[in-house]
């Protein structure tokens, strides 16, 4: 039922709306931003997983739902599915990314060495930008039921990896 | 004919009701959907009981009195959805397509920015298509 939009289009709504809250709104606090950040992703997460478990009989354990996650979610937003999940079995998951979609259009520094302020500032935009897709998983799974933590860690542009921690 | 509709949140707030007889029975509707949310808990925490399996979402009757049926649905993210109907022969794939027209309507609610999760759905356009779905709602049409 839905119209389409080009993909460019979120594209430039998510970076423009992490520099906004980057570098306009909470610019002496990026504390405060990051967590805005992560809190418009997990009502997006929120909503967004209302849709796309409509058809779906219910799910039985965390284990299904994490895979749900990694399978048919990332599927719709990112086009691909999770390329590695590990777990500890006590409740802690990671789930890796090796090309993460919107971390494809970021450029590394490549005078990293020299020039500490630039360097500094791409790769602070970076993690505030991976606020917003810890937000839409923590969204997810709270809404299905799972009270979590969700950080990221991206040493290794694009690839980028979830820890997810399920609260007991 | 449909008496109400609800939907109800996954802590037991109702997000909305709405009925359709015309009277003045708006607490009557809710108390029966109340004592039907006991029965939706006793469903999913008991599965041995019943015969239902485990990860389906439709529910079925819940609360046959003498003049109302209640049915039920769940979905993934426990909210819960509720029928009461007068009619007294329903047919099973009727409720089941109803269900489904009405977690679409609830999912595109849901998906509007200004709606607060947990608070009651307050779109004119969900109670207008939900309205469109129980008007259209006639047993023994489908075939």
């Amino acid at each position: 039922m839905g119209r389409e939009v080009a993909e460019s289009c979120i594209d430039g709504v998510i970076i423009e709306m992490v520099s906004a809250y980057g570098r306009r709104f909470y610019a002496t606090k990026p504390e405060l931003a990051a967590h805005r950040i992560e809190a418009i992703g997990y009502q997006v997460g929120h909503q967004l997983i209302e849709r796309y478990t409509m058809e779906r009989p219910r799910f039985n354990d965390h284990l299904e739902v994490i895979k749900f996650i990694c399978k048919d979610f990332w599927q719709e937003l990112f086009k691909k599915q999770i390329d590695n999940l590990k777990t500890n079995h006590k409740g802690t998951f990671v789930l890796q990314d090796n090309n993460f979609r919107w971390l494809t259009r970021i450029s590394i520094d490549p005078s990293s060495d020299n020039n500490d302020g630039s360097q500094g500032s791409s790769s602070e935009a970076t993690n505030l930008l991976l606020y917003f897709p810890c937000g839409i998983i923590r969204g997810a799974l709270s809404n299905l039921g799972i009270p979590c933590a969700v950080s990221a860690d991206s040493s290794n542009l694009p690839f980028c990896s979830f820890m997810v921690r399920i609260k007991a | 004919m449909i008496a109400c509709v609800a939907v109800v949140g996954h802590q037991n707030n109702p997000l909305y009701l709405q009925s359709f007889t015309g009277a003045d029975d708006a607490l009557k509707l809710h108390h029966i959907v109340h004592c039907s949310l006991d029965v939706i808990d006793e469903r999913v925490n008991n599965p041995k009981r019943s015969v239902i399996t485990l990860n389906e979402s439709y529910l079925g009757l819940l609360y046959p009195t003498e003049s109302y049926k209640v049915y039920g649905y769940l979905s993934n993210t426990k909210v819960k959805f509720l029928v009461v109907t007068t009619d007294l022969d329903v047919k099973d794939t009727d409720i089941r397509s109803f269900f489904r027209r009405f977690h679409a309507a609830y999912v595109d609610a849901v998906s509007n920015p200004f709606h607060v999760p947990g608070k009651k759905i307050i779109s004119r356009i969900f109670a207008a298509r939900v309205s469109g779905i129980v008007k259209a709602f006639a047993p023994g049409t489908y075939g």
